[in-house]
């Protein structure tokens, strides 16, 4: 029987042996731009990104935020639109803070980006506290839908969230330069806030534990210049715990680590984690993929190919030779699922996508000699 | 007088805390402002060649950051004009659709901490607004940021407009971001590429002498 585009990634991550590279594509920036604006290829008008990543022979990855939806409790949620922005009051006994989001989906991106960060100033500290200890995760039926229809085609890539406690808040919450700021002035407040924000996610843990996920999302988004000092002190503890949990219960962990990552890949081992996907090496980022490699033998690398190499600055014989130079540095070629770093962007030509499948063909039978 | 190696130091090591002080003894000592200034900026690059190296971390480069605004703070009343841009006058901004700002203020910190003068746009920065600014502002240089490969071919519209509108020629252009590369950029007609903060005020002072 044909090994399934799902199974073959699966296997992989479990160390198992499969018959070839599996390569499981990410379309949706290009997807969400060109639907939006009706310029899909005549052949592609109407169809699903799953459909279209399918017809071109690879496994597909459609991003799901999180497994977890977010109830708010003893507090009022007032959401309001101020074109662009999507504005969210929360209302609590100790006070109001709010977050303003702009969505562009129609420009490719598939989550909004924080215009305005919740936290905005140390009077801030016991509001997000309360915000983060009065809201309640629950599952997200959505999940179950988005699963069904992607089958066996490929994977629905999701967890607790986009990303970790320690990264919402940085990333999410504060933003990085506010972090560092308060780190510098007021670091007893910044634990407390990580301590609450880690409490929220052990609950957003315990359900995706629960829930029939393979693969569990535990952070994204990573630079090695804003987050390697404080790695060992406020990630590392949350990838030990989480992954007791994951692999007690005979799942997967995975980080999004499509940035700069040099400096992080010494820190790797110790966080336990399985999958790192969306890796990128250069020229889009400084790292190659044997440094990657680094990360730990027990880690699957998914990833590979920077993004910019789908560009059409980048001739089809430059895109041909960086593939197979790909599949030769990475030979023997296991725990490798071929990958973008992190999307297909929006002036590629989606026939790269097929043209991956078939260098795998050719190119990528394991193992790789 | 003396030769301000401490104030040096503390600028590497990002120590801010007793920065302002230090400064003030130097001036009370007789040492001259520009002196005063000309080491603080010696030691922000410093910072810069560390950041490029990999040796420092963006917590580094902002403690530093904090030590220089520290420093200026109680060099202002006592320096002519209030202006620490001597180097040259740099227009920057993150390009349209792009709400990204993080390397662009990393970038923004060690050109004002080496003397540039800069005057930062901010994020989503259309290239009307680009424009608009380089007429305004005269710059020498103008730095376009982009995080995004949906936003990257953007630096070459702003070029475009600059082109359009006659200012092409009066001002260098310098991009960078994650997606971007050396190749990238100078195809879209920029004229310089910097890899990160540290690069991009070794290239921008290289530009400076340029034109």
């Amino acid at each position: 029987m044909t090994m399934t585009q799902k199974q073959r990634i699966l296997d992989v991550i479990a160390g198992k042996e499969v018959d070839k590279l599996p390569f499981g594509a990410r379309i949706d920036v290009w997807y969400n731009y060109h639907a939006a604006h009706d310029s899909l290829p005549a052949k592609y008008k109407g169809w699903s990104q799953t459909d279209i990543i399918a017809d071109q022979g690879a496994a597909a990855q459609k991003r799901h935020f999180s497994i977890c939806k977010e109830e708010y409790h003893d507090m009022e949620v007032i959401k309001r639109q101020d074109p662009p922005y999507e504005v969210t009051e929360f209302i609590t006994p100790l006070g109001t803070c709010s977050i303003s989001l702009l969505w562009s989906v129609a420009e490719g991106p598939w989550l909004a980006y924080e215009h305005q960060k919740l936290f905005k100033r140390p009077e801030d500290y016991p509001i997000v506290k309360y915000i983060l200890e009065h809201t309640v995760p629950v599952f997200d039926e959505q999940y179950t839908k988005e699963r069904e229809d992607m089958g066996e085609r490929g994977i629905v890539m999701t967890g607790t969230g986009l990303w970790g406690p320690s990264q919402r808040v940085m990333r999410e919450i504060m933003g990085y330069e506010l972090f560092y700021n308060e780190y510098m002035d007021r670091p007893e407040k910044v634990d407390e806030l990580m301590e609450a924000m880690m409490n929220l996610e052990r609950k957003k843990l315990d359900i995706a534990i629960k829930s029939d996920i393979e693969i569990i999302n535990l952070c994204a988004n990573w630079s090695d210049d804003i987050h390697t000092p404080v790695f060992k002190q406020y990630f590392t503890p949350w990838f030990r715990e989480a992954n007791a949990k994951i692999h007690e219960a005979s799942k997967f962990s995975m980080v999004h680590a499509d940035g700069e990552m040099r400096r992080l890949i010494p820190l790797f081992p110790d966080a336990l984690i399985d999958v790192a996907e969306a890796v990128t090496p250069a020229p889009q980022t400084k790292c190659t993929m044997t440094e990657f490699r680094r990360m730990g033998d027990h880690v699957t690398l998914w990833g590979g190919i920077p993004s910019i190499m789908f560009e059409p600055y980048v001739t089809n014989d430059e895109f041909d030779e960086f593939i197979k130079g790909l599949f030769k540095e990475m030979k023997p070629g296991y725990r490798l699922i071929v990958g973008m770093g992190d999307n297909l962007p929006v002036a590629a030509d989606i026939n790269r996508v097929g043209r991956v499948v078939e260098l795998i063909e050719k190119y990528g039978r394991l193992p790789i000699e | 007088m003396s030769d301000c190696s401490n104030l040096v130091e503390k600028v590497i090591e990002g120590d801010w805390k007793e920065i302002g002080k230090l400064t003030q003894d130097e001036i009370d000592c007789g040492t001259k402002p520009e002196e005063i200034i000309s080491q603080l900026q010696h030691g922000m690059e410093v910072v810069g060649e560390k950041y490029s190296t990999g040796e420092y971390f963006l917590p580094d480069m902002m403690k530093s950051a904090r030590c220089m605004s520290l420093a200026f703070e109680v060099l202002k009343p006592v320096v002519e004009g209030g202006s620490f841009g001597k180097l040259g006058k740099v227009v920057i901004g993150t390009v349209k659709s792009d709400m990204h700002d993080i390397g662009k203020n990393i970038v923004t910190g060690f050109l004002k901490g080496v003397g540039f003068e800069v005057i930062d746009l901010g994020a989503d920065v259309s290239e009307d607004r680009f424009a608009e600014e380089v007429m305004r502002h005269q710059p020498d240089i103008l730095g376009l940021s982009s995080l995004l490969t949906t936003t990257m071919h953007q630096i070459g519209v702003v070029i475009k407009k600059l082109e359009e509108t006659g200012l092409r020629s009066r001002v260098k252009v310098i991009a960078g971001g994650a997606p971007v590369t050396q190749k990238f950029a100078l195809s879209m007609g920029a004229d310089a590429y910097a890899e990160d903060g540290g690069e991009a005020v070794k290239i921008c002072k290289q530009l400076v002498k340029q034109s």
